[in-house]
């Protein structure tokens, strides 16, 4: 019996050895901690911007439980201004800004392109250090009083309070640049590390989103982080730059903050944007419509998105001139994102269309973005601005951005992407009935925020006039289903890790270069160099083979 | 036999809320927005237009998409596209331009009734208020220099302008049945205006955040009559030989304005941020005795009794005497230096009718 046991294991073993890829060719802890490879550390941003995104839920959660009685239900004032505080701050500053480039984009990007990595590796592997050193900071301002400023920091309220605004000051800094480092190294990437063949008009959609947003991020952030540094000093020094009390102004803190936070908001959109368009057109498989059209409607998004950042303040008081400008060009940057919308509909149309769970997401994200564009549009009128302004639609408006539109362009990149990152399929059925669920309890959550805001609703109010509480009831059901259905999602991708059903070659049929490196990718993603002899998206090109033989 | 109808059971008595007594305002026949009280129709008239054509551009862009993902979607795992197209000119132009002038007339509309909003009629100017804005409570002065709290009364068909401050942070004014909202910022005067067209009781919130209370800086805004107008609601404070009782209940409700949002004005109303006004009197033998307290003066610590200059003091100048005791050591409480010597007279009468035996 026993001298058979070797025997087997011989005969056995060349079969069953997988093929050496990033994720087994080396091992322990070192190996992880120190690495240089892209997609280890895309996986490590994935893991902690997973937990970020997670928390940051709980405190929504706590939220809308709160405003199920007009009173309110679990808090005390001071304590609610904390929660929705932190829910802001740690999903936009810990999620929704490094969430795609740093997870998605860090394991795809350098993949699309034909690359053997980043060109800096070793300052991306700074990039994810320092994103963890921000959250540890920021995880210690909590512990040491919390801060209750809300997400904006506006001051001079920020000045005033008595908490830890100096330590999420220096997280938000650090933040930053982590933020810039990953666009830096990804601009560099792009311009250098092309594979041969692959000319600016052949990189994937994806790619150029990535680009987009890497050049915001390299010029924008630094105004933030001077900015925060501002607010600490001025708490530290009292040297008077925002505090009207020793002559400073604090529409000059809004100016300094909106100039960064508005093309952050494209910071966080344009590589939801870039996934979207991948997702479209594979899963259509068809050429993506009006390739060109979408490129340049990115960068055209990047550049006017310096130029709005007043149409956050149109109640603030700035000159009607500031007013008119800012108001023209808000109207002006929702033509390119129409266009986009528009040209991923028109790649849907006669095109081949899976149903399978990646796309539906993708479909939940196109409703979604629809809505959460086109109440962009009304709130971009001067009049109706002033009307509507720091209420529920506000709230609503950016959510169906932020959340329904950036969080859910993540979840179908994840779900598209994964397979090709893990060699693992999860549970399609599990996958479709979460989507379902998150789609529904999202809009329930949502719709009614529209509604309540256009009647008066003002935004972070921990007790409310008792009119509004049917719309709040509801919201709050839509976000325990929505947390439900995010919930399931977290459950099936995680058993799929440990069940270890085979994914395929080329799971969906991709023809971009990231579906032409084999599944997962070995260390340095390509087995030969790749070169690039079609246009990109050409599915005559697709290996049919290649999604039929497991990986 | 068991009676089976009881006596309801007594609900406990509840916070005031600095709403109580404001009807819901009725909301328009579409169903978004509060009927409109003021005179700003383009508000109304351009939120629905845009309101409009945004349905209509959903329900395309779903409607193209829903159709597509039925008719044409994959039946077999190798099938291929009905069409490969990739681009097509006109259709994009077509795309391009129809919302670039959609978006046009938005923004004219817009920037139109933006410069009404933010233009102040020579009327308006002639009626102006100022009101000030201070964490976490209004006050309200009136053309001709008398003060309400928490509560305004402006008058119908005649344009009004509010000159804004706060003396701390920032804040908003913001009457949603008005459609106006204007940020309040520390160190400089804002202004906005309307005409109230339609009699009744409207909210003022807080729209801009503003610390701890935020929620509950609120204040009443009644549109009157003339003949109302010219009895200075606001302005009837019950004089030193008016009735205790009267004084004890203009004081009670003058207390749920303005400082229930940090002290507890009963045992059952109002918050914890500043030290409890249950047993600051109490009663000795019938006779009423000031509560004993430990305050902080010029960095001296001395113990003083709870009498009437005390809290005069402590209204108008609280940072004179900062009560020692913990948790509200250290707290500042916002000054309100112009309230006069009646109504802090009814305060403190209020005040002792609190005290028991």
């Amino acid at each position: 019996m026993t001298t058979n046991t070797p025997a087997i294991d011989v005969q056995k073993s060349p079969a069953a050895a997988p093929r050496e890829n990033y994720l087994n060719c080396s091992k322990g802890f070192k190996s992880w901690a120190l690495t240089l490879d892209h997609k280890r550390i895309g996986l490590m941003y994935l893991v902690g911007v997973s937990i970020a995104f997670l928390a940051g839920g709980l405190f929504a959660l706590l939220v809308r439980l709160h405003l199920w009685e007009p009173e309110g239900m679990l808090f005390t004032n001071i304590e609610y201004n904390q929660i929705f505080t932190l829910h802001g701050a740690f999903m936009v500053f810990l999620f929704v800004i490094p969430a795609i480039p740093g997870s998605l984009g860090n394991v795809v990007m350098p993949l699309m392109v034909g690359a053997k990595d980043v060109a800096l590796p070793k300052l991306n592997l700074l990039s994810f250090y320092l994103w963890l050193a921000g959250a540890v900071l920021a995880v210690l301002a909590i512990v040491l009083g919390g801060f209750d400023t809300g997400w904006t920091f506006y001051a001079p309220y920020s000045l005033y309070t008595d908490r830890a605004i100096v330590t999420i000051g220096m997280a938000i800094f650090i933040l930053g640049f982590s933020s810039i480092f990953t666009g830096l190294n990804f601009i560099v990437t792009v311009h250098k590390l092309r594979a041969p063949g692959m000319t600016w008009f052949r990189m994937p959609l994806f790619v150029w989103a990535i680009y987009a947003t890497a050049i915001l991020q390299v010029l924008a952030t630094p105004v933030l982080g001077i900015t925060v540094l501002l607010v600490a000093f001025e708490r530290l020094y009292n040297i008077g730059i925002f505090d009207p009390r020793l002559g400073g102004d604090p529409v000059l803190f809004e100016h300094f903050f909106w100039f960064y936070s508005h093309p952050a908001v494209y910071i966080m959109v344009l590589p939801a944007f870039g996934i979207i368009s991948e997702l479209v057109s594979v899963h259509s498989r068809k050429p993506l419509f009006g390739y060109k059209l979408i490129a340049f409607s990115s960068i055209a998004i990047a550049v006017i998105s310096f130029l709005v950042w007043g149409h956050h303040m149109f109640t603030s008081g700035q000159s009607t001139y500031a007013m008119f400008a800012f108001s023209f060009l808000t109207f002006f940057v929702a033509i390119p994102t129409a266009i986009k919308e528009f040209s991923w509909v028109a790649t849907v149309w006669k095109g081949s269309v899976a149903l399978n769970s990646p796309m539906l997401y993708t479909l939940a994200f196109l409703i979604i973005f629809a809505i959460g564009g086109l109440t962009g549009v009304i709130l971009g009128a001067l009049n109706v601005d002033l009307h509507l302004h720091d209420t529920y639609f506000v709230v609503a408006h950016f959510h169906y951005v932020m959340m329904g539109s950036i969080a859910l362009a993540f979840f179908a990149g994840l779900h598209h992407w994964w397979p090709k990152m893990f060699g693992v399929m999860y549970n399609e059925l599990q996958a479709k009935i979460a989507c379902a669920t998150i789609f529904i309890g999202f809009n329930l959550t949502f719709l009614p925020q529209f509604v309540m805001g256009s009647r008066g609703m003002p935004r972070r109010y921990a007790t409310y006039v008792p009119e509004y509480v049917p719309y709040h009831q509801a919201s709050t059901i839509g976000a325990v289903i929505l947390g439900a259905g995010v919930a399931l999602m977290v459950f099936y991708l995680l058993a799929s890790l440990l069940i270890r059903k085979k994914a395929k070659e080329n799971q969906w049929g991709g023809v971009t270069l990231d579906w032409i490196a084999p599944t997962p990718p070995p260390h340095l993603n390509f087995d030969e160099e790749p070169k690039v002899v079609h246009e990109v998206y050409d599915y005559s090109t697709l290996d049919y083979d290649s999604m039929q033989r497991d990986c | 036999m068991i009676n089976l109808i009881q006596d309801p059971p007594q609900d406990p008595p509840k916070d005031a809320t600095p709403w109580d007594g404001v009807p819901a305002p009725d909301i328009d026949a579409w169903g978004q927005l509060p009927v409109q009280a003021g005179n700003f129709d383009h508000v109304d008239g351009l939120f629905y237009f845009t309101y409009a054509v945004c349905i209509v551009f959903f329900v395309i862009i779903t409607g193209v998409l829903l159709y597509s993902c039925v008719a044409h979607r994959r039946k077999t795992w190798d099938q291929k596209p009905l069409s490969n197209v990739t681009h097509n000119t006109p259709l994009e132009v077509v795309w391009t331009v129809i919302p670039l002038i959609i978006v046009m007339i938005m923004f004219a509309w817009g920037f139109k009734g933006s410069l009404d909003m933010t233009t102040v009629p020579q009327a308006a100017k002639q009626n102006t208020y100022k009101a000030t804005a201070k964490q976490w409570n209004w006050t309200f002065t009136y053309p001709n220099g008398t003060r309400g709290y928490n509560e305004v009364y402006i008058e119908i068909g005649k344009p009004v302008q509010f000159m804004l401050e706060s003396t701390d942070v920032l804040h908003a004014f913001y009457v949603p049945s008005m459609r106006v909202k204007r940020d309040i910022v520390p160190g400089r005067y804002q202004s906005v205006w309307f005409e109230p067209t339609k009699l009744g009781t409207y909210h003022l919130f807080c729209a801009e955040y503003c610390g701890d209370d935020h929620s509950r800086m609120y204040a009443k805004v009644h549109v009157v009559d003339e003949a109302t107008m010219e009895k200075e609601p606001w302005n009837i404070v019950p004089e030193a030989d008016a009735p205790v009782a009267e004084r004890i209940a203009y004081g009670k409700e003058l207390a749920g304005q303005l400082c229930a949002s940090c002290h507890k004005i009963s045992p059952t109303q109002g918050m914890d941020n500043g030290p409890s006004w249950v047993g600051m009197f109490t009663k000795v033998d019938g006779k009423l005795v000031g509560r004993q307290r430990e305050v902080i003066e010029g960095g001296e610590t001395k113990t003083i009794t709870t009498d009437d200059a005390y809290i005069t003091e402590s209204i108008r100048k609280p940072t004179q005497k900062i009560v020692a005791e913990e948790p509200y050591r250290g707290r500042n409480m916002s000054n309100f230096e112009t309230l006069d010597d009646a109504r802090i007279a009814c305060l403190i009468d209020y005040m002792k009718s609190l005290a028991d035996n």
